[in-house]
């Protein structure tokens, strides 16, 4: 059973975790940052294209050089919602991911790593979870990412969304009640529902923490 | 945003901020603005924090932006050279807000 987020005496913020909360916060945090690279074509290094643009060989430069005046539009929904359009004028939305798209790819995957290397600090079973200040700006901006992702996969697109989603599977739970089927279809979505509000609820208790 | 419950505190910080900073905060001169949408998943928590946070606005200032963005849709967050607004707009996209950059006067 998780326990909010709280200011402790030293100063550092902490929440408390089971072993298995731990371990889907990981496991999200990385299917995250493996879809931002897969999606963007990014390499597990992240930096292919400024070797690539250092490189003796001027094929390579040339390669480099069109791959960083072309960044990949993201063409995974929920990516695109994590790097979203900077425009509605298609040239200036693509001057934009030209200069900010690598910057932003990589702020995001290093709050993600650091998330995973606070996780794996703090042990595998139950226990607590303890960050300091600049932790937790890269804490509240990976679960913001990560909650992005999720509501993209629950189909959230406007306000109430998710009061929609939570009454359809309380529905869907008391239908299976009346006439039990034993199927294994929802329970992919609950899981996303429950780690949903695991995520929401994680966020705003640490920023409930920090005010 | 979703909708969250008040809060029990309703603050004493801040308290000293007129209502109408948010226009001298805001409307500083330029030609580029960047403008920050709604959306169903940052909450309305997160979203104040992060104009704070970013931008230093106060607690007041900060509620009341967020506010706009909740309830009109899109609130202007920064004026000035194109340079400021792609910086901005960048920010608000690190921190997973859907932010776009307009010139003045056409949003």
């Amino acid at each position: 059973m998780a326990h909010a987020f709280r200011r402790r005496a030293d100063s550092t913020l902490a929440c408390r975790l089971d072993g298995e909360e731990k371990s889907i916060l990981a496991q999200v945090a990385q299917e995250t940052a493996d879809l931002i690279r897969a999606d963007l074509g990014i390499d597990g290094d992240g930096d292919v294209l400024r070797r690539a643009a250092q490189s003796e060989d001027p094929l390579r430069r040339l390669e480099a050089e069109f791959a960083g005046r072309d960044p990949r539009e993201p063409s995974d929904s929920a990516v695109r919602r994590l790097f979203p359009a900077a425009s509605e004028d298609p040239e200036l939305a693509i001057e934009y991911r030209r200069l900010a798209q690598q910057d932003l790819a990589d702020g995001k995957l290093a709050d993600l790593r650091l998330v995973m290397q606070i996780l794996d600090r703090s042990g595998g079973g139950h226990g607590e979870v303890v960050i300091d200040d600049a932790e937790s700006m890269a804490m509240l901006r990976a679960l913001n990412d990560v909650r992005i992702v999720l509501a993209d996969r629950l189909g959230l697109r406007r306000d109430g969304d998710f009061d929609t989603v939570r009454m359809l599977q309380q529905i869907g739970e008391k239908v299976e009640e009346a006439e039990p089927v034993g199927d294994d279809e929802h329970v992919g979505s609950d899981i996303v529902i429950a780690v949903y509000e695991l995520l929401s609820w994680l966020q705003e208790s640490l920023l409930r923490a920090l005010d | 945003m979703p909708v969250e419950l008040s809060r029990a505190d309703p603050g004493t910080e801040s308290l000293t901020d007129p209502a109408g900073s948010v226009q001298t905060t805001v409307e500083t001169d330029g030609p580029w603005c960047a403008v920050v949408w709604n959306d169903p998943v940052n909450l309305m928590s997160y979203v104040e924090f992060v104009f704070r946070s970013y931008f230093g606005f106060s607690h007041l200032v900060a509620e009341q932006l967020m506010m706009q963005v909740h309830e009109e849709g899109s609130a202007v967050v920064s004026r000035g050279s194109r340079e400021r607004a792609e910086t901005d707009v960048q920010a608000m996209h690190s921190f997973g807000l859907q932010a776009t950059l307009e010139k003045a006067g056409e949003n």
